[in-house]
């Protein structure tokens, strides 16, 4: 989390960042000023009012910065002292040195000139803030997939992928329409309208195994809807770390009972078997059938040796 | 004009004038050319120690010397430009991108902020960027919620993190550690660091840790163990124990996925897999059900037997 100045600090750095970029985008319009700062146009222009008074001791005209404002376009003159951007921060610099990382690893390895260029701005960074070359940023993800849904995503086109369905347990080939990338738990997902589930499913960025760009229709039918979900009632009878995790819930003990929301009855199958005898489900009643059967029948195999 | 837009007034023509002087400026010039300050020596006095404290808090270093260093003078104040200013030395309309890029990955993750600060900085150098295709937009950071910042800040500096952390019984215990590595897998963030109590390096999953963190001194003699790689810590195996698992041809490929080795028995595979945690591959043999069967160590078939019988009972 980033450190909160003040309002006054916060609009001292805004003013002092406000020059640099007016001086490299002259003739910049309010709005648009505004929007790069993130703050609505009366305080841009409030910010702008008072930057006008600033200047080199002896407050002359001459020493004053010049701002002119004509007709919602804003120029500067007269502000050499601080036409240069302020230096980083060292949570800044610290951003930058990851997501260079995390860039790395999503560029292929014949991009060499690329990776070059990263590797230096990294050293650069480090060296700049003081930090010791200790941090990085990961991805699990096949860097020809990840190419492929950016063509997609960009181009409007379908994809085909090879995916491993985590409750199914299997490899299917779907031809699929990408939306939108979304994160969640943090997990990055790729929304997606299925043409062999006719409706719109999430996939896991990290099990696509293959992705090859493809043409498909662009229309959606309208009868896709959003997928079911199944009301699951759990009862806690060992409160571990993994159930937590596992069904998101923090404040677990001893014979609590708690409702959970699913999609997929797979899921919550596998996962009441995986989590062995630390929770018991109480509904719905079929599943918790079919999981005594199951639970029965492994047994009996491994009794049989 | 109000107070505050005063003191804003003020503290930029301060940093300005600063800036502007070749020289170190007394506190007596500063009062008389500066703009903004009023009233007694001592309000003046009080105002220019604050401004200090704040230009200092914004990352803006001012520095202290004299002017004669033959003579006790009266101390003057100036920042260097060199200091003041984003230097990167030379930089390319690629770096830029590459960089606009590194911002991006942080998204609208809380660390985003601050990532998007320092492109805004980039921009304002005034180098155009290059349209660079590469599949950039498809990772995501996140910063999960805990504070990444102060992590690497002690990292740099050796200090001390003490946390409560949620081990596997969901039991907080006190750790304290000196953090030498930060990174991120499978969406994760985790950080690495010499624990106090035992001296060795451990791992911990950053959203495991409950609570605030506090800072404190580290020790003295700190020193970061060499040839540590966070990226073989999660491949290494500490142990040299290994369960051999019957599983069905075409299924189980999470557990097929920790195995070191692979023999086929026809309509199964028999797979070698590490032991790392026996609660922890108990628990993913089990979520492969009937694809799944454990042939050794019996202390794991002991294990699974005991869950099933467990599972039996609870929903039967």
């Amino acid at each position: 989390m980033a450190k909160k100045f003040s309002a006054p600090l916060e609009r001292t750095a805004r003013l002092l960042d406000l020059v640099p970029y007016i001086s490299s985008h002259q003739g910049i319009s309010l709005k648009e000023l505004a929007a790069v700062f993130k703050v609505d146009q009366a305080q841009m222009t409030s910010d702008l009012t008072t930057l006008w008074m600033c200047g080199l001791p002896g407050y002359t005209p001459l020493e004053l910065m010049d701002l002119e404002f004509e007709s919602g376009f804003v120029t500067i003159h007269n502000a050499q002292t601080l036409s240069k951007p302020r230096s980083i921060s060292f949570d800044e610099g610290v951003a930058l040195v990851l997501g260079l990382d995390l860039l790395r690893s999503s560029i292929s390895p014949d991009r060499s000139d690329l990776l070059e260029r990263i590797d230096s701005l990294s050293n650069r960074l480090a060296v700049l803030i003081n930090l010791p070359t200790a941090l990085s940023a990961t991805s699990q993800v096949n860097k020809d997939v990840s190419a492929a849904i950016s063509d997609a995503l960009k181009s409007r086109m379908g994809l085909e992928i090879t995916y491993h369905s985590l409750y199914r347990d299997e490899l299917s080939t779907r031809t699929i329409l990408p939306i939108e990338i979304v994160e969640s738990d943090g997990h990055i997902y790729l929304s997606s309208y299925c043409y062999q589930a006719l409706d719109f499913r999430q996939f896991r960025i990290d099990r696509i195994q293959s992705a090859t760009v493809q043409a498909v229709p662009l229309e959606i039918p309208k009868t896709a809807t959003e997928q079911s979900s199944y009301a699951c009632t759990i009862k806690v009878l060992t409160p571990t770390r993994a159930i937590a995790e596992r069904f998101k819930k923090s404040d677990l003990s001893v014979n609590t009972e708690f409702n959970f929301q699913t999609y997929s009855l797979q899921w919550i199958e596998r996962s009441i078997m995986a989590s062995g005898g630390a929770v018991c489900l109480n509904s719905p009643p079929d599943v918790r059938k079919s999981i005594a059967v199951m639970a029965q029948t492994m047994l009996d195999r491994y009794k049989a040796r | 004009m109000d107070t505050v837009s005063r003191k804003i007034e003020r503290l930029i023509n301060l940093t300005i004038a600063l800036l502007a002087t070749k020289r170190y400026l007394t506190k007596t010039e500063i009062f008389n050319s500066v703009e903004g300050y009023d009233g007694t020596a001592e309000t003046k006095e009080r105002m220019f120690e604050r401004d200090k404290d704040d230009l200092r808090s914004l990352g803006i270093e001012i520095e202290v010397g004299s002017f004669d260093p033959l003579f006790n003078d009266e101390a003057g104040y100036k920042i260097k430009q060199e200091k003041y200013q984003f230097e990167l030395g030379d930089i390319s309309p690629t770096e830029v991108s590459l960089l606009s890029l590194a911002a991006e990955a942080w998204h609208e993750a809380s660390f985003g902020d601050v990532a998007q600060k320092a492109l805004l900085k980039l921009r304002s150098i005034g180098i155009p960027s290059d349209e660079l295709s590469i599949p950039a937009n498809v990772h995501k950071l996140n910063d999960g919620g805990q504070d990444l910042s102060l992590m690497t800040k002690a990292i740099a500096q050796s200090q001390c993190l003490s946390f409560a952390y949620l081990d596997s019984g969901l039991n907080i215990n006190a750790r304290s550690i000196v953090p030498i590595a930060l990174s991120t897998r499978n969406g994760f963030w985790y950080l690495y660091g010499v624990d106090q109590e035992i001296q060795e390096i451990r791992t911990f999953r950053v959203d495991r840790i409950s609570g605030a963190i506090t800072v404190s001194k580290g020790p003295k003699d700190f020193e970061a163990p060499t040839g540590f790689d966070s990226s073989k810590t999660h491949l290494e195996s500490p142990t040299h124990e290994y369960a051999l698992i019957d599983v069905r041809v075409g299924k189980a490929a999470s557990l097929r996925a920790l195995a070191v080795s692979s023999q086929s028995l026809g309509e199964w595979d028999q797979i070698k897999v590490p032991i790392l945690n026996l609660e922890s591959l108990c628990s993913i043999v089990l979520w492969h059900g009937p694809d799944a069967l454990v042939q050794e160590p019996a202390e794991l078939r002991n294990l699974i037997i005991e869950h099933l019988e467990a599972l039996v009972g609870n929903h039967g």
